[in-house]
């Protein structure tokens, strides 16, 4: 065990202060206390976001035929799970829904619809399988039944490690998702296991050439039964104030 | 107590000014998103997701894998904005200011790729008609912890390794975001000429301490036995392998075709449920135009500049031996360019270093306070007889001075007065004979010395090099001369190369197509790049930017092709109006084209159609 020094208050009394976002300052709760995590967003991620399909086209925009696993390090178990994949089996076992698990959903094409349930909990739903996320700044005090899409547990990242005075200069959001029933990266029956654990990175950036906002998401899936390294991948969508075009669709085994 | 503010203090001034994340180190990409075009490459057809517009789309069907074996093209590198998605590990390296300690540019280099610098340390962006490169120039700025860089001034790249065209009017915004030891870099290109919506692509890399980057030099070589001047493509409608690529994957062939509908989740409802098109965005984000009176003094190299917005380009040669022009602009800019001209020869001589004289024979105390005279005009050379090139003779050859003496001052009076201008024969024929399409020229814009061979050389070095002046027949016109400064490996090449719209055929002063053509591999049979097909041997156009072989490969390749593609169709007997409506430029007119003014498309296609064949092979 290391000993205490006698400038560890010192440091502590730093570290608190360091860590302290400056957001604190100017979105402190009516009370005094830390603002909410709504308060506190570095960035806006609310609004509705087209998904841009400029990337892995022929393994998104329609279901690749079956054993197609290109660009996916997958093991041999998972291979063989990928070489079984029957979509009637899926569905006569109301599975449909493998293919649109929290892994897999933020690259499938669709539009994101993305606002607050609350002060500490973000919502995502999404047209492709009506599939609902929520990113719970709050720790739940259980976890549940494991899920499509887990329980996903979010924080903000403050630009420049949260140093520095005034308003934050920006950030992005990190989740981390588990408690995941097993399901498919791809809707071709690309499999992950009940073990999955899912990281993802939210930035939103401003391209002022045409006024476009653009959502980046970095999707990592760490999967030790059935990837043989993390896979990451990232998946851009533009906001688009186009709300009466949602068009929300069931899951689909095939 | 006491300590604690300290260290607070401290810490408010470690802050730094601005987010600033470390981006330097090695690394490694990943190809968990669309590893077959990444390696080993894209399919023929493969347009799917690419807002492509009608003409990039016909580039790609028409496109030639053989076209890289030319030797233009043999060693070309992935362009900035689509490296990132090329088979290789990527090294960034940071410089940092000693003062400041901020980061002031950032350095990334890949397998095959030049030096990409993305400066940091906000120094502003070259004219839009400076040289433009592989890696463009990329400025950048920091948006939290995020680096958005802008990247201007980059050559003709493509979209997708399979004939998908990026113009050089385009730009790109980069995004690079680290996460950990990930590194995402979100690219979009807007490209005013191939592009209907902005193309946006992610990539994604993985910190990997134990990797190398290693060299990759390129040698061209003689890959294929191919006549000079031959450039490989397809006809339109002749490619017989476009719908392989949709069969094979069993996909719908509207999708393969690309455009902005397909990258929308909309298009598997079909093309018409896709949300309506947005704005490609501009393209280069080009200066602010110059007044119409201001000439732009742009440096190429050594004593060598080029002046811009006189009419035609003017390239000068200026040193302690005088100043020599390659044309002379429009009459009525000459005053203006006489007064960018003193600009560069008093810029000049402040860098003489004094006369290394005694003190008591030549005082140079007295000097100091005295503008020394500048060094006079001495040549023009007219590259051709147009106006624009010719206009400004006369004040330009009145501002200037021949020196001479010998029994040559003592016959003719006036053998010492004014510039002496230079130019093929037939140049003075048409100023003075009836094919000058105009009145004739006053006798001070006259060439006072003219060659009739395939060339003439300047009989002795002038600033510090050798001169030479080759003739280029039946190409824009009859009389075309190219330049070429072979100390400063620069070539003037007068119209016969253009960045600003198709070849100026002047079929009246007989000029040809072919001819045309023959200068252009003339100049690249001379030019050397200095590495992977950029820099080395500079090209000074006619009009627009400043270029060197790629741009001129570039500008060949379109040329020889659309030649190609007419003299294919008056082998099928095709009249001229036919031709004009089959449209055998529209993959190239959004860049080169024109429906208004001096030089339009029609007229470019009816020259072409008047000349093709009828060959005048350059002696170079």
């Amino acid at each position: 065990m290391l000993r205490r020094g006698p400038a560890s208050g010192v440091i502590i009394g730093l570290v608190l202060l360091s860590g302290t976002p400056s957001a604190f300052a100017q979105a402190r709760g009516r009370q005094g206390g830390p603002p909410s995590p709504r308060a506190a967003a570095p960035v806006d991620l609310t609004g509705t976001w087209v998904s841009v399909v400029t990337e892995d086209w022929r393994w998104r925009m329609r279901t690749p035929p079956k054993g197609d696993v290109t660009s996916v390090p997958l093991t041999e178990a998972a291979l063989k799970v990928a070489n079984a994949w029957d979509p009637a089996r899926d569905a006569a076992a109301g599975e449909q829904c493998r293919g649109y698990g929290a892994p897999a959903v933020m690259r499938l094409p669709g539009r994101l619809r993305i606002g607050w349930e609350n002060d500490t909990t973000l919502k995502v739903e999404t047209e492709a399988g009506t599939q609902t996320r929520l990113f719970q700044f709050v720790r739940p005090q259980t976890s549940g039944k494991p899920s499509w899409q887990g329980t996903s547990i979010a924080n903000w990242e403050i630009a420049g490690g949260r140093r520095g005075r005034g308003a934050p200069r920006g950030g992005s959001l990190h989740v981390v998702t588990a408690n995941l029933r097993p399901g498919y990266l791809r809707k071709n029956g690309v499999p992950y296991s009940a073990s999955v654990q899912l990281t993802e990175y939210f930035n939103v950036v401003t391209d002022e050439t045409t006024s476009d906002s653009w959502l980046i998401v970095t999707t990592i899936v760490e999967d030790p039964l059935y990837l043989s390294v993390p896979r990451y991948v990232t998946s851009s969508h533009f906001k688009r104030d186009d709300s009466n075009a949602w068009t929300p669709t069931p899951c689909e085994a095939e | 107590m006491k300590a604690v503010v300290v260290a607070v203090a401290i810490l408010a001034l470690a802050a730094p000014a601005a987010a600033q994340v470390d981006f330097s180190g090695e690394w490694a990409p990943r190809f968990w998103e669309d590893q077959p075009e990444r390696v080993p490459g894209p399919e023929l057809g493969d347009y799917l997701g690419i807002p492509i517009s009608d003409a990039a789309r016909l580039r790609g069907d028409t496109w030639d894998a053989a076209i890289q074996t030319q030797p233009e093209w043999q060693c070309r590198p992935h362009s900035a904005d689509y490296i990132w998605r090329g088979p290789s590990n990527l090294r960034i390296s940071k410089e940092v200011d000693p003062v400041s300690r901020e980061i002031t540019a950032f350095h990334a280099e890949w397998l095959r790729s030049v030096d990409r610098t993305v400066y940091l340390d906000g120094r502003p962006r070259p004219p839009s008609d400076a040289l433009h490169t592989w890696a463009g120039f990329s400025t950048a700025r920091w948006i939290g912890d995020i680096l958005e860089v802008t990247v201007t001034h980059l050559k003709e790249g493509y979209l997708r390794r399979n004939g998908l065209p990026r113009s050089d009017k385009a730009t790109e915004k980069e995004y690079w975001i680290r996460n950990g030891d990930y590194l995402t870099v979100a690219s979009i290109v807007h490209d005013p000429v191939y592009l209907t919506e902005p193309f946006i692509r992610t990539t994604d890399y993985e910190l990997d301490l134990h990797q190398q980057v290693p060299p990759y030099p390129c040698s061209v070589v003689q890959e294929t036995d191919r006549a000079r001047g031959v450039v490989p493509h397809f006809l339109p409608g002749s490619n017989p392998f476009l719908t392989e690529f949709a069969t094979r994957h069993g996909l719908r062939l509207e999708a393969s075709r690309g455009g902005a509908a397909t990258m929308y989740p909309d298009f598997r409802r079909g093309p018409a449920a896709a949300p309506p098109a947005r704005a490609a965005g501009p393209g280069a984000a080009a200066p602010a135009p110059a007044p119409a009176a201001a000439i732009q003094i742009l440096p190429v190299r050594g004593n060598i500049y080029v002046l811009l917005g006189a009419g035609g380009n003017i390239t000068v040669s200026a040193g302690r031996d005088g100043v020599l022009l390659v044309d002379a602009g429009t009459p009525q800019m000459a005053d203006a360019v006489l007064a960018a001209v003193r600009r560069l020869q008093d810029g000049l001589d402040l860098q003489v270093p004094p006369p290394g004289f005694a003190a008591e024979t030549r005082s140079s105390v007295a000097d100091r306070h005295v503008e020394p005279p500048a060094k006079p005009i001495r040549y023009i050379i007219n590259t051709h007889v147009h106006p624009d090139h010719t206009g400004g003779n006369e004040t330009l050859r009145r501002a200037g001075r021949t020196f001479t003496g010998g029994n040559v001052a003592g016959t003719i009076a006036d053998a010492a007065q004014g510039a002496a201008i230079l130019a093929h024969e037939k140049v003075l024929n048409r100023m003075t004979g009836p094919g000058s399409g105009g009145p004739a020229a006053p006798f001070d814009a006259l060439p006072t010395e003219t060659y009739y061979t395939s060339g003439m050389k300047l009989s002795h070095f002038f600033n510090g090099e050798g001169i030479q002046l080759r003739h280029q027949p039946a190409a824009h016109s009859d009389g075309d001369t190219i330049v070429y400064f072979r100390g400063s490996d620069v070539i003037a090449a007068g119209d016969v190369y253009l960045t600003t719209s198709y070849p100026i055929v002047d079929v009246e002063r007989g000029g040809t197509i072919d001819g045309v053509i023959d200068s252009l591999n003339g100049i690249l049979d001379l030019a050397i790049p200095e590495f992977r097909t950029e820099g080395g041997t500079l090209v000074i156009p006619g009009h627009g930017r400043i270029s060197d072989s790629a741009d001129v490969a570039y500008y060949r390749d379109m040329v020889t092709i659309i030649r190609d593609r007419i003299q294919a169709m008056v082998g099928k007997g095709m009249t001229l109006e036919q031709v004009k409506a089959a449209r055998p430029t529209s993959d190239y007119d959004p860049r080169y084209g024109a429906t208004a003014g001096p030089w339009t498309t029609d007229m470019f296609v009816e020259a072409v159609y008047r000349t093709v064949g009828q060959r005048a092979t350059t002696s170079w």
